[in-house]
């Protein structure tokens, strides 16, 4: 039980440390909770979900660009959810980097103590590397992996790809 | 601020002791792993992957990094799996990467965190290619015919070396070196990607 609140506790702090201002309080993610939570509350739109965390650079550089790609959609059209994969002792920094970047999107933190069987809840072909995008269609099936860190371009097209698979 | 490339990893001494062979997307369990020889970071001297298996009962291979936290987070636990395993036959060799981390950097950060272990440059990430690593720290563990037996990270707990449940490299070790069969061969190495040029 020590164990787990361990575990917890600095995830619970980075929650009432968010900041205000910052666009959404961060939420925690169990891995079972994945398709529930993210990937079934989402269908009818186009869902995009970054995987992403404050020690990865490519990460923080990507989320601009990331905010820039999904401004051409309609909300109507897409979603986009963020899962940051920090571990306890750096998830405090989580809501702190949303907050200063002004990132408009829902993110939720990873609960596990575990890194792969997160991993392999999310896609079984995900080999953990970070920044890694998902694109699901309306249907709720991944329409488009994007690997490493991407550019407002590549992830433009993964969402129009993604738009255009049928209903 | 980027760090300079040093002047004495030329491109021509690394090209004359690269012998790395064309990109292999993933390393198999059982596969013969691609030879190497690389600059030793600190002296520039080749390290020959042959040269160690020829002389221990395995080599471990870890892609490591300078400046990534989670590659850093792992130090101490690399240094002191290499001290434990290092007089039981197994060779460890780090290899950076990364373009950025010029050999100079390598062997300063080697030194500095207590990496007893050989580390060498890998100019223009050839070896990372050819074994398929992405990230650090990656594991890749060889037995003595150069077969790879374990695959992947280290454990799973980059926060506290203390609170590890799940020590998958170090089982890989003692199984092996038991003679018994590695209880978890592949695991999904996690940390930064290795910066390719």
């Amino acid at each position: 039980m020590r164990a787990v609140q361990r575990l917890l506790l600095p995830a619970a702090l980075a929650l009432l440390a968010a900041p205000r201002g910052a666009a959404e309080p961060v939420k925690l993610l169990r891995p079972d909770q994945y398709r529930s939570r993210i990937v079934a509350a989402k269908k009818g739109r186009v869902l995009l979900v970054n995987f992403w965390a404050t020690w990865c650079v490519p990460c923080r550089e990507e989320m601009p660009k990331l905010a820039a790609a999904a401004r051409t959609f309609s909300s109507k059209d897409l979603a986009v959810v963020l899962v940051a994969t920090d571990t306890p002792k750096t998830s405090r920094e989580v809501p702190t980097f949303l907050s200063e970047t002004k990132v408009p999107f829902v993110c939720w933190q990873v609960r596990s103590a575990d890194p792969q069987p997160f991993i392999d809840a999310v896609d079984k072909s995900w080999d953990g590397t970070l920044p890694y995008t998902l694109v699901y269609d309306r249907k709720g099936d991944v329409a488009v992996r994007l690997a490493g860190a991407q550019t407002e371009a590549s992830i433009t097209d993964a969402i129009r790809k993604a738009l255009g698979a049928p209903r | 601020m980027r760090p300079r490339r040093p002047v004495l990893v030329a491109a021509a001494l690394a090209a004359a002791l690269l012998s790395a062979p064309a990109r292999a997307a993933e390393l198999k369990i059982g596969a013969t792993a691609p030879d190497f020889t690389l600059p030793s970071a600190s002296d520039g001297k080749p390290v020959a992957l042959q040269g160690l298996l020829s002389m221990n009962k395995g080599v471990a291979v870890l892609f490591i990094a300078t400046k990534c936290p989670v590659s850093n987070a792992y130090n101490e636990r690399m240094a002191a799996l290499a001290k434990e395993f290092a007089p039981k036959g197994i060779a460890f060799v780090g290899i950076n990467s990364n373009k950025a981390e010029p050999a100079a950097e390598t062997a300063e950060h080697a030194r500095k965190n207590g990496l007893v272990f050989t580390v060498v440059k890998d100019p223009g990430n050839k070896v990372a290619d050819a074994y398929g690593a992405q990230k650090t720290p990656e594991v890749f563990l060889l037995d003595a015919a150069g077969k790879l037996i374990y695959h992947g990270r280290i454990d799973e707990n980059q926060d506290d070396a203390k609170a590890v449940r799940s020590p998958d490299f170090k089982n890989a070790l003692d199984a092996f070196l038991a003679g018994k069969p590695i209880p978890v061969a592949e695991t999904k190495a996690f940390g930064c990607t290795i910066k390719r040029v």
